[in-house]
């Protein structure tokens, strides 16, 4: 059983002659524990796919289900609910909050969710140090690299054990070494600690990382790969997928 | 809770200048309120202790309830009554005593006591320290304190001189008590008759002492009861409070002050709103992000009423705790004066539980409501926000939007509503006026903003700082209009306010030179307090009338009567000659026979406070209690005369107060000279008569009027200090959307130095840009004030409280543009050098 599935998944902005098919009828299923890279080209629509799945918007139609629920029809208590339970976010940018410190900003889902401070914290502690930032832990956001702080923002999507983990672009300003640091963590989150990951990036390399890769092209899902140490090594697969798509 | 108060606590802490800026706005109302409603109880305070102490001595006081004099023969009454062991009935007087009476000291005022010497001493203990009491035979006698002898340097048998209706009285000193130890007037002690004669009142009495025959508390009680039931409902338990006329004016001051409390307040609020606003936008990222990792809308609510909450806990903490420093130090400062005029101690800061819990709701209270909506729109933003860049969004509103047509409509209902001239339309307008021009606002911004760039323009070098400014102000023109509006509404109380006062300042002249407008006044100590003016019997009147070349004299008499809690002051005139000497300002009531129908039956003119709170108009009727029982009286108009403006006051004809007050000593006159007089002839001839009577001024009208003119002026000059007080929320409002303005733009301004502005065109920008607010603001001011001012006249001309002229306030304007501009300016100086100062990679660094 998936633990993500969606239905005829569309999204359409505006309206009338300006509108945009960002989706179109888009069927995906994710398995718990499961890796999957999204990949395509800018606007193709990959950031709105990962927002509809982790109920930060709704869909024009089709429909998201996790865990056979479908988000469509919960209200907004128990949307941000389940977001607060199930799901945990890394975002490109500006993930965290400039008044609070690496552990705080870590323990806020839990928090959030009305946990005692003490626990929360001592949580987020243990998060921050599975990512390698014991030595900052009380750093604020602003004396922390680009890095680190997309690390205190994986901890912070962790800390509150969800089964989904959504992350657009976590690497995208970061160089190489520390790109494939926190992509060899979304693996572990995955392999080790059991939870789905969907990934949006644009680097093969990165996308090697996964267990699958969805690509999308103008809305649509045009191909899909499993990853495995049989065909070889993935980037190089992926780039030939991604150039056979262009055409 | 626990997160929320966490997130809250940071963020303010985060920005500590702005924070401190916006708190400032609520310590600045909160400090206005608490600080000056110490001051009325503080007074109030003192004004009980000295009616307390005045009836403390002595087991059971009673009086009128109109407060005047009454005939003895309740007294038998009273004495049947079992358990009354003794009682004696008095009649005191609190007497003014002019400047410089007395050459060997100075007393502002006396306290007249007559007593009937046999039945006072079973009532109370007079031990004499020398001499001896007083005695039934004994006519010019009088007892007096140790402390009185020792001011006036006085020994037994020495004469003490006081004014009386008579003229000057010298009464020989024949004992001397016990200095006394209660604050208060020094008391004078004679017989009842001596006193009587001495101030008009042949057979009156208005307080009379009662000794009980027991100590036992549930007796005494029981036998005051008694009493009560006896004596009925004219007449009371307790003393009479001699100054209830100034407590009253002290009332009006406080209301005043508090008027401008709520205003500060309200600005208070305003910046509150205008700064969450600011923070809500600014935070939209931060905000988006909590909601998409799960805060419930509720959460973010929370947020933003925790930080409000938080300001408002401090600001109001603060405020109180100033503002208690500011009643401690005027009650200090003000001690020796309410010694010296009122005969009073002033205690220590009296504070009320009531005003303590009032201000923290309203402080508090004040900062949360202000918080409501844009914590509410915070709820709004989605999650999708948190994951857009942050670009200072361009606002782009179709040029006619719903709320500029709102706008408009009521901004043309209300100049309908001006052109009815139907007050509760014209006040309504004056409403929509300013809710419409704040609606108006946004779309004015960028015409108005062109207008003054292109001005600004020529002044500001071409660098690009006027345009810049120019750009940052229309982008965002939502924003620059509630800037806008703050200064706007800070400037239209001041434009307002000034036209207001120089429309009363025109009324008032008319005014004084209406009532004013005689050849001579006969003026007593306290003008306006008439209670405690010892007047003259009728002879003084005759006297002056029969000087050659004097063609009228008119005299006003004082009565004081209390319906429910307000003090009413009855001045009696004489139909006839008032209005030949006088005048008064109509408001309702036919001015060419009211004073006809003054002398026909019980009828009176009130004025406008009279009218407003009492609740009385033209026609109504009114019972009054007077010491011959309740009487019925007719308003026969409204009308007011310059000296009784602040205080209900009533024109009875001088006949209805005779038969019902018995008063007809004359406490103020006025004379009119025929057209060929001997001015210098008469002028002597007046002199030495009024010399008779110490306790008169003889006063040329033109010279009164001229010095009542410098005291409306200088009154209302420190009312225009308080309004520059008021104007200071204004400064803080500019201030502060313009610091949260660069706080904002912090990493725009970090990438306009990255690519080459210098520090000053950096500064220059910011400046601009506060010179362009402000003097958006200072437009919108200005049109809100004028239109206010004018609409505030009519509403107070109509109310007949004060008599008005509209003047257009050009001083006002000069002052408002002036200070807009100078705001503007003084603004600008923190939030630009903080701009220019602002280290490159920080600002660009920063979220
Ligand atoms: N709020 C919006 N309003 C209108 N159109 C939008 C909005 N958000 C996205 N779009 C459009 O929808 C399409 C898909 O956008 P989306 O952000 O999902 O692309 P993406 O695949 O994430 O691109 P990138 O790789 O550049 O991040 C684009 O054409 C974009 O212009
Ligand atoms: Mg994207």
């Amino acid at each position: 059983m998936s633990l993500v599935q969606t239905e005829n998944l569309a999204k359409i902005y505006g309206s009338g002659e300006t509108a945009v098919t960002a989706l179109d009828r888009v069927n995906v299923k994710i398995d718990a524990g499961e890796f999957v890279a999204v990949m395509g080209p800018s606007g193709c629509g990959k950031s709105t796919l990962l927002h509809l799945i982790g109920g930060l918007d709704r869909p024009t139609s089709g429909k998201v289900c996790i865990e056979n629920v479908s988000l469509g029809d919960l209200s907004d208590d128990k949307l941000t609910e389940l977001r607060r339970r199930k799901i945990g976010f890394v975002f490109q940018f500006f993930n965290l909050i400039p008044v609070l410190d690496a552990v705080e900003n870590a323990a806020l889902p839990m928090m959030l969710d009305g946990a005692k401070a003490a626990q929360a914290k001592a949580r987020a502690r243990e998060w921050l140090t599975r990512v390698g930032l014991e030595n900052r832990l009380h750093s604020r956001p602003d004396q922390l690299s680009g890095g680190q702080q997309q690390r205190v923002a994986i901890a912070r999507a962790l800390v509150a054990e969800p089964a989904l983990v959504l992350a657009d672009e976590p690497t995208g300003n970061l160089d190489t070494r520390a790109a494939d640091e926190i992509a060899g963590l979304l693996r572990q989150v995955a392999e080790a600690w059991g939870r789905s990951v969907v990934m949006v990036t644009h680097d093969p390399r990165i996308a090697a990382y996964a267990d699958r890769i969805v690509f999308l092209k103008d809305g649509t899902v045009v191909d899909e790969t499993r990853l495995n140490s049989q065909n070889g090594n993935g980037a190089q697969v992926i780039r030939g997928k991604m150039n056979a798509l262009a055409e | 809770m626990k997160i929320q108060l966490t997130l809250a606590a940071r963020y303010l802490w985060g920005r500590k200048l702005r924070t401190f800026l916006t708190t400032l706005a609520i310590i600045f109302g909160v400090f206005v309120i608490f600080g000056m409603n110490i001051l009325l109880p503080t007074m109030t305070h003192a004004f009980e202790t000295s009616v307390l102490n005045a009836s403390g001595q002595v087991d059971v006081l009673v009086t009128n309830k109109s407060g005047e004099a009454f005939a003895p023969s309740i007294m038998h009454r009273i004495e049947s009554i079992p358990g009354v062991q003794a009682l004696s009935g008095n009649l005191e007087r609190t007497i003014n005593i002019p400047a410089n009476y007395y050459r060997s000291g100075s007393v502002g005022a006396l306290s007249l006591i007559g007593i009937v010497p046999r039945d006072a001493q079973q009532v109370r203990d007079y031990t004499m320290q020398k001499g001896r009491f007083l005695q039934n035979t004994d006519t010019r006698a009088a007892i007096i304190t140790s402390s009185l002898a020792d001011t006036l340097k006085l020994e037994l048998g020495d004469e003490l001189s006081i004014p009386t209706v008579n003229g000057a009285v010298k009464l020989k000193i024949v004992g001397i008590r016990a200095a006394q130890t209660l604050p208060g007037n020094e008391p004078v002690w004679l017989t009842l008759n001596e006193a009587q004669k001495l101030l008009n009142a042949p057979n009156r009495i208005n307080t009379i002492e009662i000794k009980l025959d027991t100590t036992d508390a549930a007796q005494r009680t029981a036998i005051s009861n008694a009493i009560a039931a006896t004596i009925g409902d004219e007449y009371q338990l307790g003393g009479l409070a001699s100054g209830s006329e100034f407590m009253a004016s002290l009332q009006t001051a406080q209301q005043i002050f508090n008027l401008m409390g709520f205003l500060a307040l309200f600005m208070g609020g305003f910046i509150i709103f205008n700064t969450f606003r600011t923070i809500v936008a600014e935070r939209r990222h931060d905000i988006g992000m909590l909601r998409a990792i799960g805060a419930g809308r509720r959460t973010i609510i929370g947020l933003f009423l925790f930080e409000g909450l938080l300001q408002g806990v401090v600001g109001t903490a603060i405020g109180m705790a100033l503002g208690y420093g500011l009643g401690v130090l005027i009650v200090e400062g003000t001690r020796g004066i309410y010694q010296q005029f009122l005969h009073m101690q002033l205690g220590a800061p009296v504070i009320e539980p009531g005003l303590v819990l009032l201000t923290i709701v309203l402080g508090v209270g004040v900062t949360l409501l202000s918080g409501l909506v844009p914590a509410w729109n915070a709820s709004r933003v989605t999650p999708m926000e948190a994951l857009r860049p942050n670009v200072v969004t361009v606002e782009t509103r179709r040029r006619l939007n719903k709320w500029t047509i709102v706008g408009i409509v009521l901004m043309v209902a209300a100049l309908v509503g001006l052109l009815s001239q139907n007050i509760s339309l014209v006040a309504l307008g004056g409403f929509a006026f300013l809710v419409g021009l704040a609606l108006l606002a946004p779309a004015l911004v960028k015409p108005i903003a062109q207008v003054f760039g292109a001005m600004l323009g020529f002044i500001f070098a071409r660098d690009g700082a006027a345009e810049l400014a120019q750009g940052n102000l229309t982008r965002q023109p939502s924003r620059a209009a509630i800037t806008a509006s703050a200064t706007m509404i800070g400037l239209a109380i001041l434009v307002a306010a000034v036209g207001l006062i120089s429309s009363i300042t025109g009324g008032i002249n008319t005014l004084l030179e209406k009532t004013l407008g005689s050849d001579y006044l006969l003026v007593p100590p306290s003008i306006g307090v008439w209670g405690s003016d010892v007047g003259a019997d009728e002879t003084l009147a005759e006297r002056l009338r029969s000087v050659y070349g004097v063609s009228a004299v008119s005299t006003m008499r004082f009565a004081t009567t209390t319906v429910g809690d307000q003090t009413i002051n009855l001045l009696g005139i004489d139909p006839v000659e008032f209005p030949k000497v006088s005048g008064l300002n109509f408001s309702e009531g036919d001015p060419n026979t009211a004073f006809e129908q003054l002398a026909k039956g019980r009828g009176l003119i009130l004025n406008g406070v009279g009218a407003t709170t009492l609740k009385l108009h033209a026609g109504d009727a009114i019972k009054i209690p007077s010491p011959e029982g309740e009487q019925t009286y007719r308003v026969i108009a409204v009308a007011s005369d310059v000296l009784n403006t602040k205080i209900t006051s009533a024109y009875i004809s001088q006949e209805n107060l005779k038969r019902d007050f018995h008063k007809t000593e004359d406490v103020f006159m006025q004379l009119n000279l025929a057209p060929n007089a001997n001015r210098a002839e008469v002028d002597a001839r007046l002199q030495e008569i009024v010399a008779r009577y110490p306790q008169f001024k003889l006063v040329s009208g033109a010279a009164y009027l001229n010095e009542m003119r410098s005291l409306y002026t200088t009154s209302f000059s420190a009312f225009y200090i308080l309004l520059g007080i008021l104007a200071l929320p204004s400064l803080i409002a500019i201030l502060n959307t313009l610091a949260i303005g660069v706080i904002e733009r912090t990493r725009e301004i970090g990438m306009l130095r990255a690519i080459g502005a210098t520090r000053k065109q950096v500064r220059r920008t910011i400046l601009a840009e506060a010179i362009l607010l402000a003097a958006m603001g200072t437009a919108f001011g200005l049109l809100a004030g004028l239109y206010l001012g004018y609409v505030m006249t009519l509403g107070l001309n109509a109310s007949g409280l004060y008599p008005l002229q509209y003047s257009f306030p050009y001083a006002g304007v000069v002052a408002a543009v002036a200070l807009g501009l100078l705001f503007g300016v003084l603004a600008a100086i923190l939030p630009a050098r903080q701009a220019a100062r602002m280290d490159i990679i920080q600002a660009l660094r920063y979220e």
